[in-house]
């Protein structure tokens, strides 16, 4: 316990005790007996246990100030201070901080952004809106409460020109996509450098980027880039689609192609083998008689032809004279080849 | 006076005293610093916490913050060494450190700022006109506010003030420029866009190209077997053909005019012949 050497009670062993009691027996000497000095007496009592003890929360310390020195810290719990010479100061040291910059959440819980916090200028001169949070836990409460005047605005400041550091040394294109966490590292590095240059007992334990986002006078043209993106994907696709479609039906037409050529060929072959054998199975039989099987056949041709066509006979002296008469108005396909004399 | 009637009249003073507010006593929390000032003559300065006494009514307590303070200047241009336009925001921090000092200049810690105001707002400016825009935004930003730092505590410590650390905010183009740069970015990523379209197409057209030629080489390669496919055949017939039939030509021929024949007259056809054909040869000798 520091105590001031020029105080005058510093001589007494305990000087608050001894001037309390002190105290008491002056008041008893002054007070009127009886009924009202019983009340007065009752009434000083609560007013004195009602500024003495007080309750320090489960995520909060004690801090007691005597005279403006502090004098001793407290762990969560109900405690006693003196009356009227201490007060107490109570961080909430267990709890996890946090500052929001570049936007505010109102009490419905609506984010609404605060563009002149929120719009940085990054390292290849474009403008991106930024929203983060810091989270902060106070690790030296004596530093957290008696070093820094504005301390909670303090870490705000430092908080945005630390990003804005960081934001000024990354390109958009980084801030916007891969480079995030990146960010918010150097973020929180710089930050906690700083809070601890301003010896603030704050322990930084996170920086977290809410929204990157192009500001909204330009975030239809980015948007578009990646309306761009998913066009270039599907122009692709279209293409394979068109690709996948097309292949196998040439393959199919393929296959038919070269498989209609090789039932020709086939057929071709076999059909040949078929005449060639019934020609030789016939000549065979030619070679034992020649005149008669020739004559054989020609009958029997004549026999199968003869009954279908319309026949004219002409006698050959008669027929030298005569223009013979020929059906030329009748529809026919193919002038009629001459039977006589086909066999030679 | 008995010692009972000494005690009550020595408390009816003090509270007298206090009622006034011309206590004996004074307290010095463990954020300030004090100055005892008798008859407008600072004699004592305390910047230990605690309670202390003073005479009532001679002695007067000036008090100071013993904290790290701030300071925060408004946005102001600046112009860069290009010549270019820069809002700048900045703010510092700053502390008593000498409080007699500071009372003996400024009389309190509000008359103090203005002149750390001047101070820091003047050794930014110079610092400021040495780079450009981007050396402030981007890569000599720290160094930057180092300097500037460095050099306004040296101009600082005079007044028994120090200048712990002077920061940059923000740093932002003016409303005009920031219209420009917006402009820029709108053509950048319209650009970008267009590109991704292209390169879309580009590739889409290669695929359906490539496909399509694809498909011609297998269509005529089908068309290349196929004709090599009827030929072999047709060959291979030609040569059955001509084995069987160099047997016998004469026989060929006679056999494959009788099928021509089969074949080639119908209903329709009509034949005009000689009672001398060889078909009537019997007709006639009976």
């Amino acid at each position: 316990m520091v105590w001031d050497p020029k105080d005058p009670w510093s001589k007494r062993s305990d000087p608050l005790e001894d001037a309390l009691r002190q105290a008491r027996t002056q008041f008893q000497a002054i007070l009127p007996s009886g009924g009202l000095r019983n009340i007065l007496l009752v009434g000083l009592l609560i007013f004195l246990v009602w500024q003495s003890a007080f309750i320090v929360g489960p995520d909060e310390e004690g801090v007691v100030k005597r005279f403006g020195i502090p004098v001793r810290t407290l762990g969560p719990g109900p405690h006693m201070k003196i009356p009227l010479l201490e007060t107490v100061l109570q961080p909430k040291v267990a709890k996890l901080h946090r500052v929001e910059i570049g936007f505010r959440t109102d009490r419905q819980n609506r984010q609404q952004m605060i563009s002149q916090e929120a719009l940085m200028l990054t390292g290849d001169m474009n403008i991106l809106a930024i929203e983060f949070i810091v989270q902060y836990k106070i690790k030296a409460s004596a530093d957290y409460l008696f070093n820094v005047a504005e301390i909670h605005d303090t870490i705000g400041k430092a908080a945005e020109a630390s990003m804005r550091e960081v934001i000024g040394k990354s390109k958009i294109d980084e801030a916007l996509t891969t480079g995030k966490a990146q960010i918010q590292q150097d973020t929180q590095d710089l930050l906690q450098k700083i809070l601890d240059q301003y010896h603030t007992g704050v322990q930084v334990a996170a920086v977290q980027l809410q929204d990157v986002d192009p500001p909204e006078a330009v975030a239809a043209a980015f948007k578009d880039v990646t309306n761009a993106k998913e066009d270039r994907e599907k122009l692709i696709n279209q293409a394979i689609g068109y690709r996948n479609d097309i292949l196998p039906k040439a393959k199919g037409e393929a296959a038919q192609i070269v498989n209609q050529a090789k039932g020709y060929s086939q057929a071709r072959v076999n059909r040949a083998l078929g005449e060639t054998n019934r020609f030789l199975a016939t000549l065979k039989e030619y070679n034992q008689a020649k005149d008669i099987i020739s004559k054989r056949i020609y009958i029997e041709t004549m026999e199968e032809i003869m009954p279908k066509m319309e026949k004219i006979i002409i006698d050959g002296k008669a027929g030298e004279r005569l223009l013979p008469y020929l059906p030329l108005d009748r529809p026919s396909k193919k002038q009629t080849p001459p039977a006589e004399g086909s066999k030679s | 006076m008995t010692k009972q009637g000494f005690v009550i009249a020595l408390g009816a003073v003090f509270v007298g005293l206090l009622i006034v507010g011309a206590s004996p006593l004074f307290v010095v929390d463990v954020t300030q610093t004090a100055i005892v000032v008798q008859l407008g003559k600072p004699i004592r300065t305390v910047t230990e916490p605690g309670l202390y006494l003073k005479m009532p009514f001679v002695q007067d307590v000036t008090y100071f913050d013993k904290r790290l303070l701030d300071y925060d200047s408004d946005a102001q241009d600046v112009i860069t060494e290009d010549k270019k336009t820069l809002l700048l925001d900045n703010f510092a921090k700053w502390r008593i450190t000498d409080p007699l000092k500071v009372y003996q200049n400024f009389q309190s810690q509000r008359g103090a700022l203005q002149r750390l105001h001047d101070i820091i707002y003047s050794e930014l400016r110079v610092e400021l006109g040495r780079h450009d825009l981007l050396e402030i935004v981007s890569t000599a930003r720290a160094e930057l506010m180092k300097v500037v730092t460095q050099r306004s505590n040296e101009k600082a410590s005079a007044y028994g003030i120090e200048i712990q650390d002077v920061r940059i905010k923000r740093a932002d183009l003016p409303q005009e420029n920031e219209k420009t740069v917006f402009q820029r970015m709108q053509a950048e990523r319209e650009q970008q866009a267009k590109q991704y379209r292209a390169e879309g197409a580009e590739e889409a057209q290669k695929i359906r190209s490539e496909a399509e030629k694809d498909k011609e080489i297998l269509l005529a390669q089908a068309y290349k077997e196929s004709e090599e496919n009827r030929g072999t055949g047709d060959a291979k017939a030609f040569r059955i053909y001509a084995d069987a039939y160099r047997q016998d030509q004469k026989f060929f021929d006679f056999t494959r005019s009788m099928e021509a024949y089969k074949r080639s007259f119908d209903d329709k056809s009509t034949v005009v012949m000689s009672p001398d054909s060889e078909f009537f040869h019997y007709l006639k000798q009976r």
